[in-house]
């Protein structure tokens, strides 16, 4: 690289390093996301899970002491404070005369199933009814001197795939791909300012008429904000690993871990996000007409790669989107922390095609930086 | 009696002297979940391997993917070159990753119990010791899929039809000790836990917590006495002292009928429903002794007929193993009471469920009995064993297949307390057939950081009926016995009686129900 471009590099970055304000504000996303993104996971898991006393109103307790007494000893009883659970366990008025004629004893559940926060423990209570019944079922039968096992002709062995790592996809997906959009988010206050901002302090004008090439500004201007997206890259890696530690992802059966293989992974794969990112975001500075404009077109560019990461981590688009840019990049991230292989042919395609695209976008830049209706904002 | 030499008929008429019922019966009756202990050889089906004989597999009743492997080591750790046998162990990973400083490797009872079948139990246990700390199960020698030592008799059609007091122990310990290949006198205690800490030293943990439960306490123990640089934290949980002989159960298992019969008494339904237990029970036991009681009963099973031969030791001994969990033990007194009435399908479905899901390796049972136990009864202690019913039966098969396997005694010193400051949680259930409270004092003579707690409503396994596994993570998390409080075990987690063969709630007096059924007929 020629001395001219670092030169330039080094004023745009010092540019950038003036105007605190605005590139912190980039970079507060980098910190905060990850931050608010565990504060969110710790509500969730709070909310999810089951609380070790749940509480809940049985009606007609006296009808049936010893099922209330097995359900107490698996920490499910009946509650009349207030973090009673909206949950109703009614016992029927024949319970004990059916049960002792060797009858079904009919028990009902009353709680609204599409209450998330309720699941768990819905599903909990169930559980233990059944786990009562089945109880109650094989000693019935050893009372009749049958072997409880004839009620079980099959034995079903369930041998998942998964590894703790894989069963936290959903998250990880979430994860990464707030991750990822740290390069989109990070770099963006500075592209429209070394453009938009620019052009409106009258300095670009001032820039082009120096005995540099368009090509040489235009490298140096996607280089500078290129730094800054990694940057905010590596500032959301390190923030993440320390703080999804904190969060007590075991209590929903699984790890989420930012380790150091990741980290490095993340910074190749993002690179070229990064550059095309850069490229976008003062692609389209340049082609509006004021700041303000810039502001509200990117915004709306930015859409799109956000579209495409989250279609990427939910897993709901067709086979296409792992070969574009950012959802590719962002499903071969995914596949990697859930310890499966990674799909190098599809990895490869997308980042050839988002390097394709940052290309043809600093192209279309560098011809427009030679039309005076771009330079003047016309 | 006889010992084991006819494997369907181990469970009952062979006195293994206490293990850990809540593994097979709890997991029997929990859930409609049956699970008799797996075969040896399936119980862990392995994946891809990978270095140093690790493998990801799967066991029975987990779908989870565990580490498995095995370590040679010498049969003999006299003769290093001599024969190897294959130690196997499984690694249940900590949830949250761990740093692979620390574990907790839980021990099994019997003797003779496999560790690795009895996973699933392991892992509902230490749910919450999982979530952070990586779990190893370790199939001890001669047991599980580690050399099993196992026999399997043959000469009988039923278990059912069997009279015990026919059995000759003497021939028939000789024909399993022909068929094993193996020196037996190398599969006790000791050797075992030399193969326990090179599976540590070969895994890398620096440190062990330990779990045992039953004959684990005994291993536990032996593991804090020999290796104590390797241990972190240890729990007891039905404790056999090193100062007692496993032989002295009987006086424990007579103690746990009384309190049951005590119960009924004391509890209104059950009082009411059988007023004359103990007679029952004696009359019961009398008319056997007498002459077993043979009748035509379909096959528990295969719903065949086949003969019934009652003697007194199926009786007995399906009452003792019912002992054993909480949920087979509410159904004692109206087994009793049937039998006494002359209906023994009780008392068969009780004994039926011991005849083949009781996973002890016959051989390395009496291998760590005769070495360990037959040999330090002393004639006072002996005489006061025969005391009791159990404890004579128990003698007299013992003294006959000791004298076959020929164990060289363990040394004296083998019997003296454990003195040790290695943070030590001891759980006993005030009900237990086979670990009496008492023995949980006798063990903490020299133990100076440590806490006996007792669990007034649980059978043998208190971890596994009460909060025990709470205090347990506890104390894996905080390194130390100082904060563990036992109120939570005094919860009353007592279930009721079984009032006829369906119900546990008070029976309805039915003067009403003739008109309901007449009225829905109409």
């Amino acid at each position: 690289m020629s001395n001219k471009i670092i030169s330039m590099i080094r004023k745009e970055l010092i540019d950038a390093a003036r105007d605190k304000r605005s590139v912190m504000a980039g970079l507060y996303y980098a910190v905060g996301a990850p931050l608010l993104m565990c504060g969110m996971f710790f509500l969730l898991i709070g909310q999810l899970t089951s609380p070790e006393d749940l509480n809940i109103k049985i009606g007609n307790a006296q009808g049936a002491p010893d099922l209330v007494k097995f359900l107490s000893s698996r920490g499910i009883s009946q509650g009349d404070s207030e973090d009673t659970k909206d949950i109703q366990l009614v016992i029927s008025d024949n319970y004990a005369a059916n049960m002792a004629k060797g009858l079904s004893a009919e028990v009902t559940v009353i709680a609204d199933a599409s209450d998330e926060k309720l699941q768990i423990s819905i599903r909990r209570l169930e559980k233990s009814l059944q786990e009562y019944s089945g109880e109650m079922g094989s000693l019935r039968l050893i009372a009749r001197g049958i072997d409880p096992r004839v009620m079980q002709p099959i034995t079903l062995n369930v041998e998942d795939k998964a590894t703790p790592d894989s069963k936290a996809g959903m998250i990880l997906g979430l994860a990464t791909m707030t991750m990822i959009y740290a390069v989109f988010i990070s770099g963006m206050n500075l592209a429209i300012d070394t453009s938009a901002g620019e052009r409106e302090r009258n300095s670009l004008a001032l820039l082009l008429s120096h005995p540099v090439s368009t090509w040489e500004i235009v490298i140096a201007k996607i280089t500078a904000v290129t730094i800054f997206a990694m940057v905010g890259l590596v500032l959301t890696l390190i923030v993440s690993k320390f703080a999804y530690a904190f969060v007590p992802w075991q209590e929903l059966g699984f790890a989420v871990s930012v380790n150091t293989s990741f980290m490095v992974m993340m910074l190749i794969i993002g690179a070229p996000v990064a550059i095309m990112a850069a490229c976008l975001q003062l692609f389209v500075s340049f082609m509006a007409k004021s700041f303000k404009e810039a502001q509200s077109y990117i915004t709306i560019v930015l859409m799109v790669p956000m579209m495409l990461a989250m279609a990427a981590s939910y897993n709901i688009a067709p086979e296409t989107i792992q070969w574009l840019p950012v959802s590719g990049q962002l499903q071969a991230l995914i596949e990697f922390i859930k310890g499966r292989e990674l799909p190098l042919t599809q990895l490869a395609v997308s980042s050839a095609f988002t390097l394709a695209i940052a290309l043809s976008l600093a192209i279309g830049m560098q011809k427009s930086l030679k039309s005076e209706k771009i330079v003047f904002g016309l | 009696m006889l010992h084991g030499m006819y494997s369907q008929l181990r469970a009952r008429v062979a006195p293994a002297l206490w293990r850990k019922k809540p593994l097979a019966t709890a997991f029997l009756l929990g859930a409609g979940l049956l699970i008799p202990s797996a075969q040896a050889d399936t119980s862990a089906k392995t994946l891809q391997s990978n270095s140093n004989n690790q493998q990801a597999c799967y066991v029975d009743g987990l779908s989870e993917q565990m580490q498995c492997g095995f370590i040679l080591v010498p049969e003999n750790y006299a003769k290093p070159d001599g024969k190897q046998i294959e130690i196997h162990y499984v690694v249940m990973p900590a949830i949250k990753p761990s740093d692979k400083v620390e574990a907790l490797l839980a021990i099994a009872g019997g003797p003779g119990q496999s560790a690795i079948e009895n996973a699933q139990g392991f892992d509902r246990m230490l749910s919450k010791v999982r979530q952070t700390q990586d779990v190893i199960l370790i199939d001890q020698r001669g047991t599980g899929q580690s050399n099993q030592l196992q026999c399997v008799g043959d000469g009988f059609d039923s278990a059912l039809a069997v009279n015990e007091s026919d059995f000759d122990t003497r021939v028939e310990t000789q024909k399993c000790l022909d068929t094993l290949d193996a020196d037996v006198t190398q599969y006790g205690s000791l050797n075992a836990l030399k193969d326990f800490e090179a599976i540590r030293q070969h895994l890398g943990y620096q440190k062990l917590h330990l779990y045992g439960v039953s004959y684990g306490t005994r291993m536990a123990q032996l593991y804090m006495r020999h290796y104590p640089q390797s241990l972190a934290t240890v729990t007891l949980d039905g404790v056999v002292p090193m100062q007692q002989s496993v032989l002295a159960i009987g006086n424990a298992i007579a103690r746990a009928f009384d309190l049951l019969i005590e119960d009924c008494a004391n509890n209104r339904l059950c009082h009411g429903q059988f007023p004359q237990l103990r007679s029952d029970l004696e009359k019961v036991d009398a008319e056997l002794t007498q002459g077993p009681k043979i009748s035509q009963v379909p096959d528990p099973l295969t719903g065949e007929m086949t003969q019934l031969t009652l003697t007194r030791s199926k009786f007995k001994g399906a009452l003792r193993m019912a002992l054993y969990s909480p949920s087979t033990r509410s159904l004692m007194p109206h087994a009793i009471h049937q039998a006494a009435k002359g209906n023994y399908q009780p008392i068969t479905g009780l004994y039926a469920m011991g005849i083949d899901n009781t996973g002890i390796a016959m051989g390395m049972h009496a291998s760590v009995v005769c070495g360990e136990d037959w040999q330090r009864l002393t004639p006072e202690l002996r005489a006061k064993t025969s005391e009791s019913y159990f404890g004579k039966e128990m003698l007299k098969t013992f003294s006959e297949s000791c004298a076959v396997w020929n164990m060289p005694a363990v040394d004296a010193s083998f019997s003296e307390p454990i003195d040790s400051a290695i943070p030590t949680l001891l759980l006993s259930g005030e009900l237990d057939p086979a670990t009496p409270p008492s023995w949980g004092e006798l063990a903490m003579e020299k133990l100076s950081n440590a806490k006996h707690f007792i669990a007034p409503y649980a059978t043998h396994g208190v971890a596994y009926q009460s909060c025990g596994n709470d205090l347990i993570a506890q104390l894996v998390e905080q390194g130390s016995v100082a904060e563990l409080d036992a109120e939570c075990l005094n919860e009353d987690i007592r279930r009721n009686f079984y009032l006829n063969a369906s119900t546990v709630e008070a029976i309805p007096s039915d003067t009403t129900e003739p008109k309901e059924q007449t009225a829905l007929i109409k």
